[in-house]
């Protein structure tokens, strides 16, 4: 398991709409140490996804430094699983191909790879959807085996873009409450985007509050694990932190 | 109004219980008009055929064997150009789907060579080649290309941004995001593109066959009018009709089944 490093990272991009350079993200310097799990947590336009974005190596960062480990990020790669917030399942692969895509990738033979995807498969309560495909699943299902792809490939850090902000209320508290789960299970160093103020809070370590493109504040979230959305919505420590990071949410 | 509401819903239960034969049923009426008029004699009986004597002119060219060995003719060109076709058109279509200098430098020249059209090659082809199979199958793959290139390149870039994302995440090197996620993701385009290749192929093989003539269905049908064989005009274009529905419900219709439709990226027809 490795640590995630953001050195003074800058992004500036041409706005053709504006018809001037913008600038997304300014020298945003962050820690996250193996096995942590980091929210960030911002109004939109803040710039939360262009980090994501940059981490994941699909934009280049303008200024500063990406360091995955000991080694510094040049473009996408397997050691940064990603989970998309539209799933990005590729739909002409069952459930359990997705899954196994990236061992695929790897070179590792058909059973041993599937032997792998069910275990994770398993994992996420969706044995029963392995030969389905996508488009025959549900939102929150997708997710599952989403979130399963990117792990069942053994990433370094698990970069998660919004990823239940298109599901239903009711569906997300269960996707969250399985993520802590998922993640006590199967530790990995994790950072989250999210505009959600509440699942910030509920599922990280850390919570770090982007405003206009810097990191406003880190609030450490000392809130006992497992946690179930019944326990922690009533403990005064969620409901302490989830309004001080609201607040300064509305105010960024 | 809702008897013919009616009837229409019964047909479409009827179809997809019995989609081969429910596809029979519209030519009812249409025969039945043809039969109609026919037997008005508005027109000579000769010059006119009834649906009667183009069946018997059927039963008459497939016992000498003469309209089985024109149709395979015509089939075999129309596979070999189609297929030389498809292989380079697909890729051509990835390449300029997939780089925009590449598409910049060779979009004008595409349109061009669009422009002019399988028989205007015709006359030049005639000189080079002669009045022979490479000369239709040129013009075969001519037609063919252009509509796959097109729509090729159009599926490459309409597959999905994060899609391709995924995969590089997931450490697909690039010759493996275009197997994996690009030909799948543009299938349903390439799959249009094929469709209309074919059905342009198809009725550039039928005017190459007239002019360049030696046998095939197109051959058949303009060497009935030296003749004035009506009937056997009629029979070469039922056949065409035929022929093309056989290529959509055994070959392109099953395999949109299998993929897009399947896949949720096309609604099931």
């Amino acid at each position: 398991m490795k640590g995630l490093t953001l050195r003074n990272l800058h992004k500036t991009y041409f706005d053709p709409a504006v018809g001037t350079k913008v600038t997304a993200v300014q020298d945003v310097s962050l820690e996250i140490r193996p096995g942590e799990f980091v929210a960030v947590v911002g109004p939109s336009g803040c710039g939360k996804s262009t980090i994501l974005n940059m981490v994941a190596g699909f934009l280049p960062a303008t200024k500063g430094d990406i360091i995955v480990g000991d080694r510094a990020v040049k473009g996408p790669g397997r050691d940064r699983g990603v989970v998309f917030q539209n799933f990005a399942l590729l739909p002409w692969k069952t459930v359990i191909d997705n899954v196994g895509f990236g061992l695929k990738m790897r070179g590792i033979p058909k059973p041993e790879r599937d032997r792998v995807a069910r275990e994770f498969l398993a994992l996420a309560g969706l044995s029963h959807a392995a030969d389905r495909y996508p488009n025959e699943l549900s939102g929150g299902m997708q997710q599952r085996v989403g979130v399963v792809r990117a792990l069942a490939n053994e990433p370094d850090v698990l970069l998660m873009d919004e990823p239940f902000a298109s599901v239903d209320a009711q569906t997300r508290m269960t996707l969250q409450e399985e993520l802590t789960r998922i993640w006590q299970e199967r530790p990995h160093t994790v950072l989250f985007i999210t505009h959600d103020v509440g699942e910030a809070v509920f599922l990280a370590d850390r919570v770090v509050v982007l405003s206009k493109g810097r990191v406003l504040r880190e609030i450490d979230v000392p809130i006992a694990r497992p946690r179930v959305w019944d326990a922690v919505s009533e403990q005064d420590d969620f409901k302490r932190l989830s309004f001080e990071v609201l607040q300064m949410v509305r105010a960024a | 109004m809702t008897a013919i509401l009616d009837a229409l819903s019964r047909y479409s239960h009827f179809a997809t219980r019995r989609p081969t034969l429910a596809a029979f049923v519209p030519f009812v009426p249409v025969v039945g008009i043809w039969w109609a008029v026919a037997a008005m004699e508005v027109v000579p009986r000769a010059f006119f055929p009834g649906p009667l004597e183009v069946a018997q002119g059927f039963a008459s060219l497939t016992y000498k064997g003469i309209l089985p060995a024109y149709l395979e003719d015509s089939v075999g060109r129309l596979a070999v150009g189609a297929a030389f076709g498809i292989a380079l058109g697909i890729p051509l279509g990835l390449v300029v789907g997939f780089n925009q200098a590449m598409r910049r430098a060779l979009w004008p020249v595409l349109l061009f060579f669009q422009a002019i059209g399988d028989i205007a090659w015709l006359p030049l082809l005639l000189i080079w080649f002669g009045f022979g199979l490479t000369t239709m199958t040129f013009v075969i793959v001519y037609t063919v290309i252009f509509p796959v290139v097109f729509n090729t390149a159009l599926g490459v870039r309409s597959v999905p941004r994060d899609l391709v994302r995924a995969a590089q995440s997931l450490g697909a090197p690039k010759w493996r995001i275009v197997a994996e996620v690009i030909l799948p993701g543009a299938l349903p385009n390439i799959m249009t593109g094929l469709r209309n290749g074919l059905g342009y192929g198809w009725r550039a093989l039928i005017a190459a066959e007239i002019i360049v003539g030696t046998s095939g269905i197109g051959f058949m049908m303009f060497d009935a009018r030296r003749a004035g064989s009506a009937v056997e005009i009629v029979l070469g274009m039922i056949v065409l009709g035929l022929l093309w529905y056989a290529v959509d419900a055994w070959i392109l219709a099953p395999i949109e089944r299998a993929t897009g439709q399947r896949w949720g990226l096309v609604t099931k027809a």
